[in-house]
């Protein structure tokens, strides 16, 4: 008798997808996806550091929570901020089985209160005209959790991000094929992400992962010195990376936010954090990021906040 | 000291520049609860901060969401205008050719072709258009497979319409297309390598033993001679069973062309038929048969549903016999009890007069391995298998307490196993936890206060708890019945009633959720392991409380990390 005897399933069941433990930053900046084949095949996102995200386990303090009336019942979208960046994620109207809890937790939100997260989700994305991929997880489960387990949540999160940091970088100048990048040590269930992450991302810099880490590490044993860390690192550039970084000086820091701006606005602006999110990735200080935007939009006038926390092009 | 207005002093001024009527002790108290309880240093905070004094004030609106995407399904091309997007529609794929295009820079692959509407329907009744593939979806779009497309959009280019198939479109396969020839290969591999998957293959091995055998024929019409046994080289090794005639000896090394591997329950085996060939060969570095009788020893951690010709040592723990009378009317003796090793504990049963005492050490050789309830079994058939062992083979080991570490994802890759001892998160709390009601008969959970095999019936009252443990790389379902779970709750069966029938069920299950979603927990109990996934049956449930400075220290000695 099998298991699946045991627990009375008469079909052939999917395996249940695990939930991957990851940084905002990794996966809203992945824009790879793949669709099952069958009905009930499971679908991922794609990340640069080849992990194929079906279920994430994330957590975060509350940043946004919005409640909306539809036709079939409400839903909610909301935000949770962990120390790379947002992970947002929505409740539709037909899991009325969470209904309950998240307007409990709506009104805690919308009373001025907030409050650490976690939450089991499942990976989706949207695509917008130009192609540009957003992602989100729909909730599966979330409850409030106390600062040690989020702690924890860092720790295990920082281990699985550098596990797969390793993995990529064995994956280097290896052959992509499962036999290669098996015989490179690649953890057998990063080879399919691996293959496809390393066919479809162009080279990058995958240091800016590893700050994220040390940036959670950090929070996570309660040291004041992260800012620092960051950008510390930032401006050190490795041997190989020297010539890249030091063209990326704060003068660039206009281009970047124009740059991301025009990619990134599908019509309702790009948020705040992702401008200064995209400016430190490119090498560039918060603070010289901070700076250009304000200068842009009081000096130059060549973005505009027409909501707050939410940036678009001036057309002129 | 300073105070939290001093110290956020430049936070608080730019908060209140956006928000002037906010109160700056509010301001100074938010900026401490994002340092000290959510952990995010006060410049990064400033933007959450300025929002959430904004939300307060119904300045900011909240509206954030992606745009809604409108659906359009259709069953024609000729339904669809040019500026029509997020399309669903079922087409017949008439051709798929792929091929690498230049864009933004980058080297993509796409792919163009033709696809026909109405694809239930005769060839004369559909419309061809052309698409184009941005998604890479050519496992997907199979010449001459039907597939349903949704969130395709149209493409329209000197009056022409065409159809763009997106990277977020979902692609649905309706009927299998053209397949693609599997290619074999007859360079030989390792035991270990053709013993991964089911399929054609070569390799090289040296018999470990091999014995005749008779199979009768399940329609009565006779037997068949067999011939079965084992190989091994360095990476492992793998029974046979030959359908021909063997004419190979024990400790012969042979290459063995055109096998099959197939899987006899949970245990891959190599099938030799007419098609295979098989020879000597010759390497003088090829392992000795002394040298793979070390290696083709099990122990009990490696033991799979269907495994032949084991060797293994075990220490017995228990031992009982019984008597029944069996088919045919002969009343024949059963003998079973507990055995262990370093990596666990099995149930071993034999068919034979065997009598040994608790304690006594004993080593089996060509025993097999069936499951019972999921774990596994060990079967002698002849005396002759068993060999007392005089000088213990291992440290005392305590059979009360003998819990084996072991790695969840290890667990979950491995075969089912007793007597484990893991750790991993708590990803789901299942709904079904709680109190619930058995068949008085048979002990089925009744649904509708109805059993699946006995109907309506009076249930009895038990107790459960499930969860999904996770360690985001392998998971398992967790079951706690009620003994485990009184101890683990800390109250008894009649307290937890008491305080469902006070907060409902939901409100057990939220109490459950809040204390244990995202916590780490470790449990002890034995681990049932098939082709859907891993079940573990908890004898005892504990949350980890391992210090967060060890936690983090150890990860950052593991990545070799400085802060």
């Amino acid at each position: 008798m099998g298991v699946g005897d045991m627990i009375g399933s008469s079909t052939p069941r999917i395996k249940r997808q695990s939930a991957i433990r990851l940084f905002a930053q990794e996966f809203s900046e992945a824009n790879l996806t793949e669709q099952g084949v069958g009905e009930y095949d499971p679908s991922f996102v794609i990340t640069k550091l080849g992990i194929k995200v079906n279920r994430a386990l994330v957590s975060g303090v509350i940043e946004r929570l919005e409640r909306r009336e539809g036709d079939n019942g409400p839903s909610f979208s909301g935000v949770l901020r962990d120390p790379t960046g947002n992970h947002r994620f929505n409740i539709a109207p037909f899991q009325t089985e969470l209904q309950l809890d998240i307007e409990e937790l709506h009104a805690r939100f919308e009373s001025g209160d907030r409050f650490l997260m976690a939450l089991v989700g499942k990976s989706r994305w949207f695509e917008g005209d130009d192609g540009g991929i957003f992602t989100s997880f729909r909730a599966e489960e979330f409850s409030v959790i106390d600062q040690e387990t989020y702690m924890h949540w860092l720790i295990d999160t920082s281990d699985a991000t550098m596990r797969r940091l390793k993995s990529h970088e064995n994956s280097l100048g290896v052959e992509l094929t499962q036999d290669s990048l098996k015989s490179s040590n690649v953890p057998s269930d990063l080879i399919d992400g691996t293959i496809m992450s390393r066919q479809h991302y162009p080279d990058f810099d995958s240091e800016t992962y590893r700050l994220g880490v040390l940036k959670a590490l950090s929070s996570a044993l309660g040291r004041n010195n992260v800012t620092e860390i960051e950008d510390d690192k930032v401006i050190e550039p490795s041997s190989s990376q020297e010539e890249t970084v030091s063209s990326l000086t704060s003068s660039n820091a206009p281009g970047v936010i124009m740059d991301t701006i025009r990619r990134l606005d599908s019509g309702v602006g790009v948020e705040y954090d992702a401008l200064v999110e995209a400016c430190t990735l490119a090498g560039i200080s918060r603070e010289s990021a901070e700076d250009s935007i304000e200068d842009l939009r009081d000096t130059r006038g060549d973005i505009v906040e027409p909501r707050f926390g939410f940036f678009r092009l001036l057309s002129k | 000291m300073m105070s939290n207005i001093e110290k956020y002093n430049l936070q608080i001024i730019a908060v209140k520049q956006e928000c002037p009527d906010s109160d700056e002790n509010e301001v100074a108290e938010e900026f401490r609860r994002y340092e000290e309880e959510f952990l995010i240093p006060p410049e990064d905070a400033l933007r959450s901060v300025i929002r959430k004094f904004l939300l307060a004030t119904g300045k900011e609106e909240s509206n954030f969401s992606m745009p809604q995407k409108v659906e359009k399904k259709v069953n024609r091309f000729s339904e669809l205008g040019s500026e029509d997007k997020n399309i669903t529609i079922e087409v017949f794929v008439a051709s798929y050719t792929p091929r690498i295009q230049m864009i933004r820079g980058e080297e993509k692959q796409i792919a163009y072709g033709w696809i026909e509407d109405n694809p239930w329907e005769e060839v004369s009744n559909r419309e061809r258009w052309d698409f184009k593939d941005w998604g890479q979806h050519s496992s997907q779009l199979a010449p001459n497979s039907i597939v349903r497309l949704e969130g395709v959009s149209v493409n329209e280019w000197n009056g022409k319409k065409s159809i763009n198939i997106n990277r977020s479109t979902r692609v649905t396969t309706l009927r299998e297309g053209e397949s693609t020839s599997v290619q074999i290969s007859n360079e030989p591999s390792t035991i270990a390598k053709i013993s991964e998957n089911e399929g054609f293959g070569s390799t090289i091995g040296r018999i470990i033993s091999v014995k005749a055998d008779v199979i009768v024929k399940k329609d009565g019409s006779g037997t068949l001679d067999i011939f079965r046994g084992k190989i091994a080289d360095s990476s492992g090794s793998i029974g046979f069973l030959s359908w021909v005639p063997f004419d190979f000896k024990q400790g012969e090394l042979i290459k063995l062309n055109n096998i099959s591997v197939r899987k006899f329950r949970d245990t891959p085996e190599i099938n030799i038929s007419n098609d295979a060939k098989i020879e000597l060969y010759r390497d003088n570095n090829f392992s000795s048969l002394e040298d793979l009788s070390q290696i083709t020893k099990s122990n009990i951690s490696d033991l799979r549903n269907g495994m032949r010709d084991i060797s293994i040592t075990l220490q017995i723990i228990t031992w009982e016999q019984r008597t029944f009378t069996s088919e045919d009317g002969v009343e024949r003796i059963v003998r079973s009890g507990d055995v262990i090793d370093p990596t666990g504990m099995c149930r071993l049963t034999a068919w034979c007069d065997f009598n040994p005492k608790g304690g006594d050490y004993i080593h089996l050789t060509g025993t097999r391995a069936q499951f019972w309830q999921g774990s596994p079994d060990l079967v002698v058939d002849d005396i002759d298998q068993i060999e007392q062992v005089t000088n213990a083979p291992w440290e005392d080991i305590d059979p009360s307490n003998h819990w084996v570490e072991v790695d969840f994802d290890e667990l979950s890759n491995g075969g089912s196993r007793r007597g484990i001892r893991t750790s991993a998160l708590i990803v789901s709390v299942r709904k079904d936890s709680g109190i619930i009601h058995r068949c008085s008969n048979c002990r089925r959970v009744l649904r509708d206060d109805a059993c699946a095999e006995h109907g309506i019936v009076d249930g009895v009252e038990d107790l459960r708890l499930r969860f999904v443990l996770d360690s985001g790389v392998s998971n398992a379902s967790l079951l706690l019945s009620k003994g485990p779970s009184e101890v683990f709750l800390k109250n008894t069966f009649e307290e937890i009633k008491a305080q469902i029938s006070t907060s409902g069920s939901d409100g057990f299950i939220a109490s459950l959720r809040n204390s244990l979603l995202s916590r780490k927990v470790e449990v002890e109990g034995r681990a049932l392991i098939d082709d859907q996934g891993t079940m573990i049956l908890a004898e005892r449930m504990e949350i980890n409380q391992s210090p967060i400075s060890d936690s983090a220290n150890n990860v950052m000695e593991k990545w070799g990390l400085e802060i």
